[in-house]
């Protein structure tokens, strides 16, 4: 388990009971996380930046069920990955259109962008569950057990997801000028 | 291109994409579909109550108004001198309010 500050637990125990300054601190802590998180799993913005608060509604509706001594960071991005997951399922039948916007945007980005923008069209290109373990154990520099506790998924498949996805994406910046 | 190059680039890459630590606007955002979100709630913990009150009025509605039609009918003429003497009291207070220059 992730070791949790004493401060954060005192803002989880202050929101538990209620407080909604404390939670709005813990939102204002943790959106940078949640929502880079969600920014690598959803090729769009808006719509990430969106599932970043519908993330944080959820987890002023569950905070109660927030077991002492888990790591908020771990919980939210979990929350949001469930998120992220639905979300996706519902744009399956879009992703074609997703593609062509991902083509529309590497192909306007000024010349130093070209690396955000293929990286960003190569993580589009990944599978679901290898996308949200690159962004969060090399975007993000997690560990692979706490991306494993977020994701919901085994320690041995986060290792191999991030090695394929890395591997991938580095093809893609050594094919870069 | 070396391998150390290349994690560089990809480094870059990534937090060109990484929000600002303090987003005080997505904050405020949030925090405004809590407060809607609390506000729903309480209406819909308020409603059981409301809709059992209605059920108990309307139920001894008609026991009320006759009670009421009772008591009005006797207390009309106290009513009536009470809320005359108030008026009388409350203007006689106004006209001898002292005036400022």
């Amino acid at each position: 388990m992730i070791a949790v500050p004493a401060r954060e637990a005192e803002l989880v125990a202050q929101a538990q009971a209620g407080s909604a300054e404390a939670f709005g601190r813990l939102v204002q802590e943790r959106q940078q996380a949640v929502r880079a998180f969600l920014r690598r799993v959803c090729p769009d913005r808006a719509e990430a930046d969106d599932l970043a608060q519908e993330t944080f509604l959820a987890a002023w509706s569950q905070i109660g069920r927030l077991r002492p001594g888990v790591s908020v960071r771990t919980w939210l991005c979990g929350i949001a990955w469930r998120k992220a997951r639905t979300w996706a399922r519902g744009r399956a039948r879009s992703a074609r259109r997703d593609r062509e916007w991902l083509d529309t945007r590497a192909q306007s980005f000024a010349a130093a962008e070209e690396d955000r923008a293929a990286v960003a069209k190569a993580m589009a290109a990944l599978p679901l569950d290898q996308r949200a373990a690159v962004a969060l154990c090399l975007a993000a520099d997690w560990s692979h057990a706490e991306a494993a506790e977020a994701l919901g998924l085994p320690l041995g498949t986060i290792k191999s997801h991030v090695q394929r996805g890395r591997a991938k994406l580095m093809e893609v910046l050594g094919a870069q000028p | 291109m070396t391998a150390d190059r290349q994690e560089a680039r990809l480094r870059a890459a990534f937090a060109a994409d990484e929000p600002p630590a303090r987003d005080y606007v997505f904050t405020a955002e949030v925090m405004q579909r809590v407060a809607r979100r609390r506000l729903q709630i309480s209406l819909l913990m308020l409603a059981p109550p409301m809709l059992a009150a209605m059920a108990v009025l309307w139920s001894v509605a008609p026991t009320v108004e006759t009670v009421a039609a009772d008591l009005m009918g006797g207390l009309a003429p106290a009513i009536a001198v009470t809320t005359a003497t108030l008026f009388l009291t409350l203007a006689g207070l106004r006209l001898l309010r002292p005036r400022s220059a």
